[in-house]
C-alpha cells in the first residue's frame, strides 16, 4: 500500500507493538536529533530535564506541605474545629473549598514555568 | 443493604427511572453513531489521530473520570464520615496536578499508545511489557467492577428492577458505543457525559437551595449539618488520611483510562493545556456533590443507619420537592449517575482493549472490538458474584494500588535514566504483593476497627515509597542492563516539539 501524495487522508494499519513504538520517531527532524546527540546537545538536553524536574518537585513539595499541612494544624489545635464562619466549619471551608484554588494555582505556575525552560532550549538549540 | 432498597420509601416512582435512563442509554449510542460517521482511519478509531482540540479533551477527561465514586460515593461518604470524607475529592482533584507535574507532557511525546507501550520503548524489554499488561488489566477490572455495582444500586433504586439489570445495560450500552465507534466517537460522548454530569448535580442543587432560601429554612441547620453526629466510620486518624491522600494524589497517574486521553494531544504543551483545564473542570464539579452530602446530613439522615449513603445524590431532590418537580429533578439524578457508570466503564473498555489487543490479537481494528467484548464481561461477571462496599472507598483502594505498581514505573521510566527492566519488575511485583495482600486481608477479614488495623486498611504510605526503593535498589544492582537507548529516550520525553 504505497500512499499517493495527495488525496484523502490514507488507511493507517495500526501494527503489532513492537514495530509501532520505532515507527513514531519520523516525525522527529534529522537535523535536530543530530544536534542533540552531539556532546553541546546532550549538555543542553540533560539541563533541560534537571530544571524541569527541579521545577516539578519545587511545586509538587510546596503543595504536599500545604496539603498535609492542614491536617497536622487541626491535631495540633483542634480548637480550630470550633471556630464557624456562617454556620461553617474552619476546617469544611479548608477542605471543601480552599484547597481548589491552591490546585489550580499551582498548575498555572508550573504551566508558566515549564513552557519558559522550553522556550528557552528551543532558542539554544535553534541557535546552535 | 439490599433488603433497604425493597422497601417502597426507598424507591423513587419507576416511570422517571425507565425515562431518565432510556434517554442516556440513547443519547450516548446516538452521539456514538454520529462519531462513527467521522472516524474513519485507524488512528481515529484509536487515538481519534491525535487531533482533539484541548476543550474537547478535557471535557472528554473530565466525564471519563468522574466514576460513580464522584457522582454518588462523595456525598455517600460525606453523610457518613463528615469532614474526613472531603479528602477524597481533593485527592481525585490533585491527582492531576501530579500527572501534570510528572507525566503529562513526556508521555504526550513518548508517542506510545498504552502503559505498556511506554515501558517497552523506555526499557526495551518484552518482559516489562508483560508484567504491565497484566497490572493494567488487574486494574481495569477492579476498577469497572465498582461502576456497575453502582449501576446495579441506581437501577434498583430508581426503577424496583432486581439488581442485575443495571450493571447489564451499562455493559450493552458500553459495547455497543466502543465496538462500533472507537475513540473518536468515544471523545465527544464523554466530553457530553461530563456537561450531563455537572448539569444533572447543579440544577437540582440551584432548585433545592432556592426552595430552601424561599421558605426561610436555614440551609445548614444552624452548623448542626456538620455537627450532627451521623458517623457509621471510626473517625480519621492523621495516618489514615495521609495515606488515602499519597494513594489518591499518585494513583491517578496510573489509571489506564486517563492515560489514554494524552494521545489524543497533537503535542506535549497541549497536553498541558488540556490537564490544567480538567483541573478547573474538576474543582467545579467536586463543589455539588458536597453540597448534596451537607443537605444529606439533615435532610436524607436515616440513609446513614441503613448503610445506603450511596443514594444520597439520587432521594435528596426528591424529599424536598413533590410532584412534577420532584420527578424532574429526581430524573435528571438518576440521568448524571447513569451518565458517569457509562463515561467511566467505557473509558475504561476503550482503554484494557488497547492493552489487551495488542497483546492477543496483533492490535488490529477486529482485534479492538473483541477485546473491548472480553474487557467489558469480566468485570461483570465479577460484579454480579460479589456485593457492593461504600463505592468512594472501594475506589479509593484502586487507586493504592495503581500508586503502589504503575506510578512508580512512570515516574522513574520519565525521570531517571538508571531504570533496568529487572528493577522495573521487581519494583512493580513488590508495590503489586504488597499492596494487593493489604486490599485482600482487609476484604477477608473486614475493616479494623480504630487504629489497630489503618495500616492495613489505607496501605499507600509504606506500600508506595517500599515499591519505588525496590525499583531504585534492584537497578542499581543490574546496572549492566540498563538500555543503551535510555538517553535517546529521555531526550525525546523531555526536548519540545519543534516549533
Amino acid at each position: 500500500m504505497i500512499p499517493g501524495p495527495s488525496g484523502p487522508p490514507r488507511r493507517i494499519r495500526v501494527t503489532a507493538p513492537r514495530t509501532a513504538a520505532r515507527a513514531t520517531g519520523a516525525s522527529f527532524p534529522v537535523a535536530r536529533e543530530m544536534a542533540e546527540q552531539s556532546e553541546v546537545g546532550q549538555l543542553f538536553v540533560e539541563s533541560l530535564i534537571r530544571s524541569q524536574l527541579r521545577l516539578a518537585l519545587v511545586v509538587a513539595g510546596g503543595f504536599l506541605v500545604i496539603l498535609i499541612g492542614i491536617p497536622v494544624l487541626l491535631a495540633v489545635f483542634p480548637d480550630i474545629n470550633g471556630v464557624t464562619i456562617l454556620t461553617v466549619p474552619i476546617p469544611w471551608l479548608l477542605l471543601g473549598l480552599g484547597i481548589y484554588p491552591l490546585v489550580i494555582g499551582c498548575a498555572v505556575l508550573y504551566v508558566r514555568s515549564a513552557s519558559r525552560n522550553e522556550r528557552h532550549f528551543q532558542d539554544l538549540v535553534d541557535d546552535d | 443493604m439490599t433488603d433497604a432498597f425493597h422497601n417502597g420509601a426507598l424507591q423513587l416512582s419507576p416511570a422517571v427511572g425507565y425515562t431518565a435512563l432510556v434517554l442516556v442509554a440513547l443519547s450516548t449510542v446516538l452521539i456514538g453513531i454520529y462519531g462513527l460517521r467521522i472516524s474513519r482511519t485507524t488512528g481515529d478509531f484509536y487515538v481519534a489521530s491525535r487531533t482533539v482540540r484541548p476543550w474537547w479533551n478535557a471535557s472528554a477527561i473530565g466525564g471519563e473520570y468522574l466514576s460513580a465514586a464522584s457522582f454518588l460515593g462523595v456525598a455517600g461518604l460525606i453523610l457518613i464520615s463528615g469532614v474526613d470524607a472531603l479528602w477524597f475529592p481533593i485527592g481525585y482533584t490533585a491527582g492531576y496536578l501530579m500527572l501534570l507535574l510528572f507525566v503529562a507532557a513526556p508521555l504526550r511525546r513518548s508517542g506510545a499508545y498504552t502503559i505498556p507501550d511506554f515501558a517497552q520503548a523506555r526499557l526495551d524489554s518484552l518482559l516489562v511489557r508483560r508484567v504491565t499488561s497484566m497490572l493494567v488489566v488487574v486494574v481495569g477490572w477492579l476498577y469497572i467492577v465498582p461502576q456497575l455495582h453502582g449501576a446495579a444500586l441506581t437501577v434498583r433504586i430508581t426503577t424496583g428492577l432486581p439488581s442485575w439489570v443495571g450493571p447489564l445495560a451499562v455493559v450493552v450500552v458500553v459495547c455497543l458505543s466502543v465496538v462500533t465507534g472507537g475513540m473518536r466517537s468515544i471523545t465527544f460522548v464523554q466530553a457530553f457525559q461530563y456537561w450531563l454530569k455537572l448539569t444533572a448535580l447543579a440544577v437540582p442543587v440551584a432548585f433545592i437551595l432556592f426552595r430552601l432560601g424561599a421558605d426561610g429554612r436555614p440551609i445548614t441547620a444552624g452548623g448542626s449539618a456538620f455537627t450532627a453526629d451521623l458517623n457509621t466510620t471510626a473517625e480519621a486518624s492523621l495516618y489514615g488520611t495521609i495515606s488515602l491522600v499519597i494513594a489518591l494524589l499518585f494513583g491517578t497517574l496510573g489509571l489506564p483510562h486517563v492515560l489514554v486521553r494524552f494521545y489524543t494531544n497533537p503535542d506535549g504543551a497541549s497536553a498541558r493545556r488540556t490537564t490544567l483545564i480538567v483541573l478547573g473542570l474538576l474543582s467545579v464539579f467536586y463543589l455539588f456533590p458536597t453540597v448534596y452530602g451537607i443537605l444529606g446530613r439533615i435532610h436524607t439522615p436515616e440513609l446513614a443507619a441503613e448503610g445506603s449513603a450511596d443514594a444520597t445524590v439520587l432521594l435528596l431532590p426528591g424529599r424536598i420537592f413533590d410532584g412534577m418537580t420532584g420527578d424532574v429533578l429526581s430524573a435528571l439524578v438518576t440521568a448524571g449517575a447513569f451518565a458517569a457508570f457509562l463515561s467511566t466503564t467505557s473509558g475504561l473498555v476503550v482503554s484494557l482493549a488497547g492493552v489487551v489487543s495488542q497483546e492477543f490479537f496483533q492490535g488490529s481494528v477486529a482485534g479492538f472490538r473483541r477485546a473491548a467484548l472480553l474487557s467489558a464481561l469480566i468485570p461483570l461477571v465479577i460484579a454480579l458474584l460479589t456485593d457492593s462496599l461504600a463505592l468512594a472507598g472501594s475506589v479509593g483502594s484502586v487507586f493504592a494500588f495503581t500508586a503502589s505498581t504503575i506510578c512508580p514505573l512512570l515516574l522513574l521510566g520519565i525521570w531517571w535514566r538508571g531504570l533496568t527492566d529487572a528493577g522495573a519488575i521487581a519494583g512493580m511485583l513488590a508495590g503489586a504483593v504488597l499492596c494487593g495482600g493489604a486490599i485482600a486481608v482487609t476484604a477477608l477479614i473486614g475493616p479494623g476497627t480504630g487504629d489497630d488495623r489503618v495500616w492495613l486498611g489505607q496501605p499507600a504510605l509504606w506500600t508506595v515509597p517500599t515499591a519505588f526503593i525496590t525499583m531504585v535498589v534492584v537497578s542499581r544492582a543490574t546496572a549492566g542492563r540498563k538500555p543503551a537507548s535510555a538517553s535517546r529516550v529521555l531526550a525525546r520525553l523531555h526536548t519540545p516539539e519543534p516549533r
